[in-house]
């Protein structure tokens, strides 16, 4: 359920135990049906696992959405080489907060969920990639883990299946970018992390060069349901092309922010009024980003009839990302806070490539210059452009990202650029 | 066109060719002459397709592609100057002006920069940005390199030849995002590193410069002349740049079979002495009796006809000949011809030889040799053989007291006494510059350097390769082969060499090492002798 | 800058540093930081797949220590077993060398690339890539604001603002009594709470300007208190 609210629309599959300090304990976990998925793979085979993830038609949900079986079907079936299971707990998305849940409330379902993922692609090793921030979580984790190994779940001959699996705790040291594929790629093997290009694919050659599959902590977490159930029974919640169920992080001006899991589909504004008890008290809806700070900027009319699925939110001219929505009032200063998620940009930007590197910074200055009253009607024109040298033209999407709040604002709140351009007056406070 | 397993076949820019399977569409425009504008890729080190500037349009694909890195493939079109593609080029160039100092009017790179190129040829033709620039300053990285991080493209060639080719890594990315820069550990810098002045030759912007080159002169002036480094037998094909008739730098130039793209920093350096103003100019001649005020300068004429009377009137004498590893094969060669037509007698030279080669660990078959000239392997198969220690000195007693004819050529006898050649019959002394054991020469006469003629080298592995003149020769100063040639032609009632080339096609005639090698085949890549060369002393 | 969950929020306690009181749950400290699971963690690694996660923010900090003696020793050993290569271990290894020394300095970098045998020039390049290996020392305590998103719009500037009053800082700058450094974070990651605060390896959530002085006063008696 939501922590730190509840709400009674929730479907709490990954979330029922959040709230719940027992839960980590492992004979806690265990006598409420943690491991019992894991024992049931290993009955079922490796592929079988695989065919059921893809009949689940889970997708990851670290924010491209691309189907878990599907990824999971490019590692080689007879491996030759060492393959690697790491596990993406690189959560840094601004808005998004729902994998530090997971992983501080449930650890041990994340935990069965990477061991059953290394089965299926006959990985013995798995790599936790936990942010370097997250002190507190990654202790949590560890010490499940630690409990995990004492039991015989993790480590030699597992439930006397005869499967090798270890786990590793690795940490992270504060960039953004390692939360991208190839870019933990390269932090794990103890690089800077720049991600690299592709080909070659990280199926193929990733991590110390050996095929490896990166997942998410949510998409890990799921695993262990979609075995015990069936995918038929995930495909029960959701839409066709995005069923099950999604943590959704909710931030911004609404009364009760929070993780919700609802199922995919679920409209947009019965979760920011009903589930979340609507925009704080005496205040009125600006706009909202549906998913993490990436997407395109959604106006408050456009927000009507938008449904919480990858393609309704595609329908509406953003993206779904993480899911992490994030609500604006009219107290909002719209020019304030693109300067701020561009900052963030110019922050994070491993330096690599040239657009990236140039334009996520000259982007931050045209900005607080236009923040300053200091901006020209030109800025925005230059603005627009430089975005669209930036979309599509470098080796991961930081660089698109950071253009997409931009595009979108200017669109649709230019008058607040002007305000500022044209008589230095700021429209909002916050 | 065969289409089989190895290649493909693709248009590029509206032409259809046939591809090795594997190229990249970078490499494949090269070969048809388009020049595709990029800084990270370099045929000497690994792809990283970081700098975004060599992206085209290939029709089928959702964004523009990288060229340095995606692969030619069967009825791929693509086009490297549409709309799309020079958009897209223009955008990147925008960017990576926008902290970029307008240092063109103090920069060494102006006329050679690949920065202005593009920018010349596709860049927009203002540049949008009104914000300040981020300021590095000038940071010293140690031995011959500057490093302006201001003007850095941060292409990280110079880090990746640290670490790929040199295997050194001293150098790397510091910090992250717009705050990048290139820097070494602290103070720990380049000193120590021998292979680092290449960086400066990758860096296709000002942002790596040369102390040595400093403010020295522009690009444009600067006239370039294919040579052969002389600092080793290594035999790294050069550059040389000149100008107002002296050596400003030195260059590598490429050749996959002997030094691919690089050359030592102790090569590059080590040009000062071309340059080296105290030169012999005219041919000197000693009159009869041996003081020195009776050495009148003479015309060559004039001296070449002494010489061969006095040469006939000291009859038929064993000969000693001291050659220097830094005279070409035509020089040597001419010089042995010259002591037969006398006779014959004893051909030696000397050189210095290290106790160690300095490997270049990412290309093991390059190094700076022990052998410090760069033509001891052309002497040996020209016949001459090696004397005296390996600091170069020593070895010449016998030549000093020798009483018959003796003949010095480049050697600058720089270990031996004013004594030398006192007792000599004829003592003829061939040189760049004058020598205190010349003081009983017969005849001083001025050549050239291999700067100043055209010629070649053999080097360790046998590869003979050619190199031509860069710089006029000072005063009346000629080739060796030409005034020795001219001697022999007097002799033997012949016609004298007119060039280096029919001096080389004479010794190709006579020595089996060399035979069936012409300058045509040498061109600018040189090739190899015929036999194994193996030599003592190796 | 106003409560999130609006005025008058029956709110049976507020103590910032975690939300576990708002009605619905009703969690000690310690459960929700999980330090009741958790307990002391021994100091040569435990169980050698979590050697690498340690709480490498202390409070006490020994800049001319040894790398690595004793039980840091034991688990820069085990950190060393989990990966194919040493190279790897090279982000464990400096976040163990700055539990140690507190910062990230030349000669610990130096240190490190002997260790894991790699150019010390390497080291630094890495070291610098990451926010959190901190390149000069830092005061006892370690205050990280974010001013992201979504904090940015529930009054992060003015928690910042609030921290750097009452510790009489500026920004990446150390107090004078040695104990408070405060800097602006990127997101968290608990966005649900805001403002969130790192204070060395603690979030503190829910954060106003009303609590930071709560908050510095809580600190200042864990210094001397001794933690």
């Amino acid at each position: 359920m939501a922590y730190p609210y509840v709400s009674d629309r929730e479907v709490r599959i990954l979330s029922k135990h959040f709230g719940d300090p027992d839960q980590r304990r492992l004979e806690h976990a265990r006598a409420r049906g943690r491991y019992q998925a894991l024992a049931r793979a290993f009955e079922m085979g490796p592929d079988a696992v695989i065919e059921e993830v893809k009949a689940s038609g889970l997708r990851g949900r670290g924010g491209a959405g691309f189907p878990t079986g599907l990824k999971w079907s490019f590692m080689p079936k007879k491996p030759t080489r060492p393959h690697y299971l790491c596990c993406n707990a690189d959560e840094s998305e601004p808005g998004t907060f729902k994998d530090r849940e997971l992983m501080r409330w449930d650890p041990h379902q994340l935990i069965e969920g990477c061991l059953i993922a290394a089965y299926a692609i006959r990985a013995k090793h798995i790599y936790i990639y936990c942010r370097g921030e997250f002190f507190e979580t990654t202790q949590i984790l560890a010490r499940a883990v630690e409990e995990a190994y004492e039991a015989g779940l993790i480590g030699e001959d597992i439930l006397g299946s005869g499967v090798d699996i270890d786990v590793t705790i690795h940490v992270g040291a504060g960039a953004y970018i390692c939360g991208e594929e190839t870019g933990l790629m390269n932090s794990l093997e103890g690089r800077r992390g720049q991600p690299r290009i592709k080909p070659p694919f990280p199926a193929a050659v990733s991590a110390f060069g050996m095929p490896t599959t990166v997942n998410n902590v949510e998409t890990l977490s799921a695993i262990p349901h979609i075995v015990e159930h069936g995918g038929a029974w995930y495909r029960e919640y959701g839409t066709e092309k995005s069923p099950g169920t999604k943590l959704f992080c909710v931030s911004g001006h609404v009364n009760r922010p929070g993780n919700y899991e609802l199922p995919l589909g679920f409209p947009l504004m019965e979760l920011i009024d009903d589930v979340c008890g609507g925009v704080r008290d005496g205040h009125t809806l600006k706009a909202v980003i549906p998913g993490g700070s990436s997407v395109p900027i959604l106006a408050a009319d456009e927000c009507e009839g938008v449904s919480l699925d990858y393609e309704g939110v595609q329908a509406a001219g953003s993206m779904l990302g993480c899911a992490s929505v994030i609500v604006m009032d009219e107290t909002t200063d719209i020019v304030k806070q693109v300067r701020r998620m561009v900052q963030f940009y110019a922050h994070e930007s491993c330096g690599q490539c040239t657009p990236c590197r140039e334009g996520t910074e000259w982007m931050t200055r045209i900005l607080r210059r236009i923040e300053e009253g200091r901006g020209t009607e030109d800025d925005l024109d230059t603005l627009l452009d430089m975005s669209r040298h930036m979309t599509g033209t470098t080796i991961c999407v930081l660089s698109d990202s950071a253009g997409a709040p931009v595009v979108s604002s200017i669109r649709k709140f230019r008058d607040e650029y002007l305000a500022l351009i044209r008589r230095g007056e700021r429209v909002g406070a916050a | 066109m065969a289409n089989d397993q190895n290649t493909v076949t693709l248009t590029i820019d509206g032409q259809e060719v046939s591809i090795p399977r594997g190229t990249t569409i970078l490499q494949a425009a090269q070969r048809l002459g388009r020049d595709v504008p990029h800084y990270c890729y370099h045929p000497g080190l690994s792809s990283p397709a970081q700098c975004r500037l060599c992206l085209v349009e290939v029709e089928g694909a959702p964004k523009p592609m990288p060229s340095c890195v995606t692969q030619v493939a069967d009825g791929q079109v693509v086009h490297t100057q549409s709309e799309l593609a020079l958009d897209m080029r223009r955008g990147v160039l925008e960017f990576y002006l926008v902290n970029h100092p307008l240092d063109c009017p103090i920069c060494d790179m102006s006329g050679e920069c690949k920065l202005q190129d593009y920018v010349h040829v596709e860049g927009r033709p203002h540049g949008r940005s009104r914000e300040p620039k981020r300021v590095f300053g000038r940071d010293d990285f140690g031995g011959d390199v500057f490093y302006y991080g201001d003007r850095c493209v941060m292409c990280t060639r110079c880090v990746r030849f640290m670490t790929e080719v040199e295997r050194d890594s001293r150098l790397t990315v510091v910090e992250r995002g717009n705050r990048s820069v290139i820097d070494t550990f602290f103070d720990e810098g380049l000193d120590g590193t021998e292979w680092s002045g290449n960086i400066v030759d990758l860096c296709p912007v000002g942002a790596l410069v040369s102390k040595d080159f400093l403010y020295k002169a522009r690009a444009w002036d600067l006239t370039h002349t294919a040579s052969i480094c002389p600092s080793c037998s290594q035999g790294c094909n050069i550059e040389l740049h000149t100008r107002d008739n002296r050596v400003q730098r030195l260059k590598p130039r490429e050749n996959l079979e002997v030094n691919a793209f690089w050359m030592c920093d102790h090569g590059r350096l080590n040009y000062e002495w071309i340059n080296r103003g105290d030169r012999l100019e005219a041919p000197l001649v000693r009159t009869a009796g041996s003081g020195e005020a009776d050495t009148r300068a003479m015309g060559w004429k004039e001296a070449l006809g002494v010489l061969l009377e006095r040469a006939d009137a000291a009859g038929t004498q064993p000969v000693r000949a001291v050659a220097s590893p830094f005279m070409s094969n035509e020089d040597m060669a001419a010089l042995r011809a010259l002591v037969e037509s006398l006779g014959g007698g004893e051909v030696v030279y000397r050189s210095v030889r290290a106790a160690e080669e300095s490997v270049l660990e990412g290309l093991p078959t390059l190094a700076r040799r022990k052998e410090r000239a760069p033509n001891g392997r052309g002497a040996e198969l020209i016949g001459f053989s090696r004397v005296g220690n390996d600091d170069g000195t020593g070895g010449l007693d016998d030549v000093a007291r020798h009483d018959g004819i003796v003949l010095v050529l480049g050697d600058g006898l720089a270990d031996q006494d004013a004594e030398f050649g006192a007792s000599a019959a004829l003592y003829v002394y061939l040189g760049t510059h004058g020598s205190p054991a010349a003081g009983h020469a017969d005849f001083v006469l001025p050549v050239t350097t291999f700067a100043e003629q055209e010629g070649t080298f053999t080097n360790l592995d046998g590869r003979v390769q050619r190199f031509w003149p860069a710089l006029r020769a000072p005063g009346a100063a000629r080739p060796a082969w030409l005034v020795l040639g001219a001697l022999l032609a007097e002799r033997s009632g012949t016609e004298a060499p007119r060039s280096a080339a029919e001096v080389f096609a004479g010794l190709a005639q006579g020595s089996p090492a060399f035979a069936g090698l012409s300058y045509d085949d040498l061109g600018t890549r040189g090739a190899t002798v015929n036999q194994p060369v193996s030599l003592p002393g190796d | 800058m106003s409560d999130a969950r609006g005025e008058g929020a029956e709110i049976p306690f507020r103590n910032p540093g975690w939300a576990g009181n708002t009605g619905e749950f009703d969690l000690t400290e310690e459960q929700v930081r999980g330090e009741d699971y958790v307990g002391r963690r021994p100091l040569e690694g435990g169980h050698p797949s979590g050697a690498a996660s340690y709480p490498y923010m202390l409070e006490e900090k020994h800049p001319e220590a040894p790398l690595f003696e004793g039980a840091h020793q034991e688990r820069f050993l085990k950190i060393l077993s989990r990966y194919p290569d040493k190279r790897a271990a090279l982000l464990p290894t400096l976040g163990l060398a700055q539990e140690v020394r507190g910062h990230v300095s030349p000669e610990t970098m130096q240190r490190v690339a002997e260790l894991l045998e790699l150019s010390p020039a390497y080291v630094r390049g890495v070291a610098t890539f990451y926010t959190m290996y901190n390149k000069a020392p830092v005061g006892r305590y370690l205050i990280q604001v974010c001013t992201n998103i979504s904090c940015s719009l529930c009054g992060a500037d003015d928690v910042m603002a609030a921290f750097l009053r009452y510790t009489d800082t500026e920004t990446g700058e150390t107090s004078e009594d040695g104990n408070f450094t405060v800097v602006e974070a990127e997101c968290l990651a608990a966005c649900g709470f805001p403002t969130c605060v790192q204070i060395n390896s603690r979030y503190f959530e829910n954060v106003t300007p009303a609590d930071v002085p709560k908050i510095i006063e809580r600190l200042k008696a864990e210094a001397s208190g001794g933690a």
